[in-house]
């Protein structure tokens, strides 16, 4: 901090507009985030000394204000702080400025904008359809949309469990039309993300090492039959529709890849005799053995099993949704996989996750209570150490994680002030070729993997490097961010403290002002030194992953 | 004078290393070599041994795998059945070799037939693409614990050089699966070009190569902050891809990627597909010594209208395919490439009510060129018509030691997986004895 006064008179008069005060409710009863939160730290110190009773714990120390502040912009909006909020955030004296940090975000519509993309990648990434793309930017909306309002997590799951309709237009037929309405592929991934249960092993045969069977995953198949996503020939635009179709005619259309039909019911195929007609399944729900008749209508069957999903007898779906949001946040999951649970895992600390999930259920499966409640946790709130070996006791630091694509997009939107136009020249088919999607398919990975498996490529590296796109946005010219840096700021010390803040939210070290010096006075020309220190820092390891 | 003595010494210890383990030691040779020349210290000798090193390293084993995405049928390919209900209207040509027939649609691939072993009775239990796609690309099935490698991955760790700087493994077409290095890190990703026809994304310098090396110093110096506190792993493999990509786009080898530099007799030969300047490409790059290329050509999943459109894809890559081959033997380079056709399954004998047939991994084909494979011959036997295996069925990983043997690497090599188990390249299975009698 002895650094600040050193900052120009740009941003300090830049630090008048700083944040709307914000009112906390700290009076919540039991279940205030706050509240809920100390509990969380708490069961875990004590669960984790229970079962590792090797004095290998040693919790890491907070991390500091720069580095919260930007972790926590990224984990909730997906964007950068600016130098603005950077500036703040570091001077606000209150000593309740994260939480009302986190409260201020959780208000900002890019937090939904931002999670509505995490759940879209999830969702696209499985698709076994290309066409299933179709779907991924109504999804994107509807989403942003859902979670903005606050939508309870039960609703949203009912939503994508009994969507019907036009593909571009419901965004919530995306987990059906990511999988062609492919009865046994989509309750896999509906199983798969809301459950956290891979049920799909037991498609062929029974699951190794779980306890469901062959036979279970075929009657939670049978909730499916009927739905058809059928091509929609009446207009210009190719799309899809999710249709019910309880015709009770039974076509014979076995192994195909289409379904534009349905079939009345579910038949669990023979595996000695593929040809055959198969056994017919009735639709139970394999978790509480809770069961509609066959012949039902397909409205009925899904809505029976969405309500049996979102339950409160089935611990899962909490399970679930809170196991993927802590990894997403603290860097690891109390399971190993996001979306591999179940009874036969190994869970790191049962107890405190039951806690959290009980609790986001009774809350009535409120997203922004829960997100504030991880958020708050110390375990959240630690310095970033490098990933623990498989021995080490977990949940003694946050973790590194690296930026999604849209993250990472965004941040060089902000930091550049480069356009972000979901389109070019105004076309909607032209999206797919937009920068950001552009820049996707090349950082873009699936958000289920788990983030250690998730490692940056050479043509990630040769993109932030050399790209033309990005390239023009780090010229020093007078309508670029850098050369309006350089004409506000003559000082070079100045200059090299406002690119680090702005690039890394944070002042450089002395060492490294130093170095930055020094590069200048090498080169000489101060507009190309200043080009290359901010293709530098984009460059850095630091840039690409949220501390 | 002194000079020239010590990298005689040098030439042998190199020629020891080398005699003693074969290609299979090369990266221990090359380590030696680097070495000594530094002893060495004098800057031609280091240029020649570099010039040495290239040259081995192009005549080292390669493998160009044609992935045929959506699980190519094999009637309409490699095994018609003319005379069976299974076939359906596929008929059966001669080719280069009496008694073998293929189907009708690869009749210059059917002029070939004595550079290509047939294996028509591979077999699986995985009816779906990602999961077949993931046991064929890496012999093992996808699991939550570990991460396993693509086969490319392990080609390019054993047989690539770390000091290269064109990448190992590179991928033509668009790639399916999300397999890659896994646990042997990134490195080994496959390196994805999505088209022949233009120079890879983003690998021309937007400034003077001065210019750009002197920014890379200066963004080494500045990781060191994050470095020491607590971003170590992160800074690592940052600093090893910014290393590797940085020689790759200032390297000379990278006019391998532009086949508008073949002449257009050449060009013509390979087709104008996309599939057959992939083919093109895969060539020039073996010639400058990748060790791996898989060339991927997409839609073989014929649930509906299999007849038409098998035949489309037939016509898209019978020219190239043959064309391959004959190109890697005129260049002398056939012996020491192995050609490697495959999908993730095949197709069922019945044809379903669209004309179409669907997934079927119960005995499927993959053909085989080159690399010291003995052509002109089939391995295995399926029943009449199609349904099964009668005679020598050939799992996956009977099929990846073979391609191991071929290509000189080690199938048994372990490496070690996130949480410490040992894995080994190939588990199990036998190498096809007869692919190389």
């Amino acid at each position: 901090m002895n650094n600040l006064y050193s900052f120009s008179k740009f941003l300090l008069t830049i630090l008048l507009c700083s944040y709307p005060a914000c009112l906390v409710d700290v009076a919540e009863a039991q279940s205030s985030p706050q509240q809920t939160a100390r509990r969380v730290d708490q069961m875990l110190i004590r669960e984790l000394a229970e079962k590792l009773p090797a004095p290998s714990a040693t919790p890491v120390a907070r991390i500091d204000d720069e580095t919260f502040l930007r972790r926590v912009f990224t984990d909730v909006l997906g964007e950068l702080p600016t130098t603005e909020d950077v500036l703040a955030f570091t001077l606000n004296q209150n000593k309740d400025k994260r939480a009302e940090l986190i409260e201020h975000l959780l208000a900002d519509s890019a937090y939904g904008r931002n999670w509505a993309r995490y759940w879209r990648d999830v969702i696209m990434y499985r698709r076994t359809d290309e066409r299933g793309l179709l779907s991924a930017r109504s999804v994107e909306n509807y989403l942003t949309a859902a979670l903005n309002e606050n939508t309870a997590w039960d609703k949203v799951a009912t939503s994508f469990i009994t969507a019907r309709g036009d593909v571009k237009e419901n965004g919530s037929t995306a987990i059906i039309m990511a999988q062609q309405g492919q009865p046994e592929e989509t309750v896999a991934e509906i199983s798969r993300i809301f459950l956290g249960i891979q049920i799909q092993c037991a498609q062929c045969h029974d699951h190794p090492t779980d306890r469901w069977t062959r036979q279970q995953f075929h009657e939670l198949a049978a909730f499916f039959p009927r739905v058809a996503v059928r091509p929609k020939r009446d207009q210009d635009v190719p799309s899809f529709e999710v249709v019910a179709n309880d015709s009770p005619v039974e076509l014979r259309r076995r192994n195909t890849n289409n379904r534009y039909r349905g079939t009345p019911e579910h038949r669990m195929p023979d595996l000695q005799d593929p040809q055959a007609e198969g056994t017919l399944m009735q639709p139970i729900f394999f978790v509480t053995g809770e069961k509609v008749e066959a012949g039902s209508l397909d409205a009925d069957r899904r809505s029976q099993l969405a309500s049996w999903i979102t339950g409160p007898e089935n611990p899962w779906f909490a399970k679930a949704f809170v196991n993927r949001i802590w990894a997403e946040l603290v860097g690891e999951g109390f399971y190993a996989q996001v979306d591999d649970l179940g009874p036969e895992r190994e869970c790191s600390a049962p107890q405190t996750l039951d806690y959290l999930a009980t609790a986001f259920r009774d809350q009535g499966y409120d997203m922004k209570w829960l997100l504030t409640t991880i958020l708050s946790t110390e375990s959240y709130q630690r310095a970033s150490r490098r990933r623990r070996t498989f021995e080490e006791v977990p949940f003694q630091s946050n973790c590194a994680q690296r930026l999604r694509a849209d993250q990472l997009f965004s941040a060089l939107v902000t930091v550049l002030e480069m356009p972000d136009s979901a389109t070019s020249q105004g076309r909607q088919r032209s999206a797919r070729f937009s920068p950001r999607n552009t820049f996707s398919s090349v950082f873009g990975f699936d958000p289920s993997v788990r983030r250690s498996d998730v490692s940056g490529t050479i043509p990630q590296a040769l993109l932030m490097m050399n790209s033309p796109q990005i390239g023009q946005y780090l010229l020093a010219r007078r309508d670029r961010m850098l050369g309006r840096l350089l004409l506000e700021v003559r000082d070079d010390q100045q200059a090299v403290t406002e690119l680090y803040v702005r690039v890394l939210s944070r002042q450089p070290t002395e060492k490294e002002l130093a170095t930055c010096l020094k590069y200048r006075q090498r080169v000489g020309n101060r507009e190309e030194a200043f080009e290359d220190i901010l293709w530098s820092l984009l460059n850095t390891a630091e840039f690409v992953n949220r501390k | 004078m002194e000079n020239r003595q010590s990298a005689r010494r040098v030439h042998r210890q190199v020629d020891v290393s080398f005699d003693r383990h074969g290609a299979l030691r090369r990266r221990n040779f090359l380590r030696i070599s680097g070495m000594s020349a530094l002893a060495v210290s004098g800057e031609t000798w280091r240029n020649q041994l570099v010039a040495h090193a290239q040259q081995l390293r192009k005549q080292s084993q390669a493998c160009i795998l044609l992935w045929m995405q959506g699980g190519p049928s094999q009637f309409e390919t490699f095994s018609p059945q003319p005379e069976s209900d299974s076939g359906g209207e596929t008929k059966a040509i001669s080719t280069a070799v009496s008694g073998i027939q293929i189907a009708e649609h690869l009749p210059k691939t059917a002029g070939l037939m004595d550079q290509l072993c047939l294996i028509r009775t591979m077999q699986s239990k995985e009816g779906s693409h990602p999961r077949a796609t993931h046991l064929m690309q890496t012999g093992f099935l996808p699991t939550a614990s570990v991460k396993y490698p693509a086969f490319g991955a392990h080609v390019a760790q054993q047989l690539g050089d770390p000091d290269a700087e064109l990448p190992d493994f590179v991928s033509i077409g668009r790639r399916r699966g999300n397999t890659g290095g896994g646990l042997l890190g990134v490195e080994y990703d496959p390196f994805k070009i999505s088209s022949p026809d233009r120079t890879p994304d983003n690998t021309q310098l937007t400034t003077s190569e001065s210019r750009y090396r002197r920014r890379l110093g200066l963004l080494d110096e500045l990781q060191s902050q994050y470095e020491a506190n607590g971003g170590e792993e992160e800074v690592a493999d940052q600093r090893k891809l910014y290393a590797k990509s940085s020689r790759m786009i200032l390297s000379k080898d990278m006019a391998a990627f532009d086949i508008q530099q073949e002449s257009s007799q050449m060009r013509q030969a390979y087709g104008d597909s996309s599939f057959g300047k992939g083919c093109l490409l895969a060539r020039r790059l073996v010639e400058t010594g990748v060790s791996f290329v898989e060339v991927s050509l997409g839609n073989w999943d014929t649930h509906q209208d299999n007849f038409n459109r098998s035949k489309d894809l037939c016509g898209q890559m019978d020219q190239p395919f043959a064309q391959l081959i004959r190109d890697l033997r005129q260049r002398g380079m056939l012996d020491r490439t192995l050609v490697l056709w495959m999908g993730e399954f095949g197709r069922t004998p019945r044809i379903n009510g669209r004309s179409g047939r669907d997934h079927f991994p119960k005995a499927f084909n993959v053909a085989l060129a080159g690399g010291g494979v003995n052509g002109g011959q089939v391995v295995g036997k399926t029943t009449p018509g199609g349904g099964d295996v009668s005679e020598r069925p050939v799992k996956v990983n009977d099929l990846l030691r073979t391609v191991c043997h071929s290509l000189k690497i080690d199938a048994d090599q372990e490496n070690m997986s996130a949480a410490g188990r040992p894995i080994r390249a190939v588990d199990d299975g036998q190498i096809i004895q007869e692919v190389f009698a």
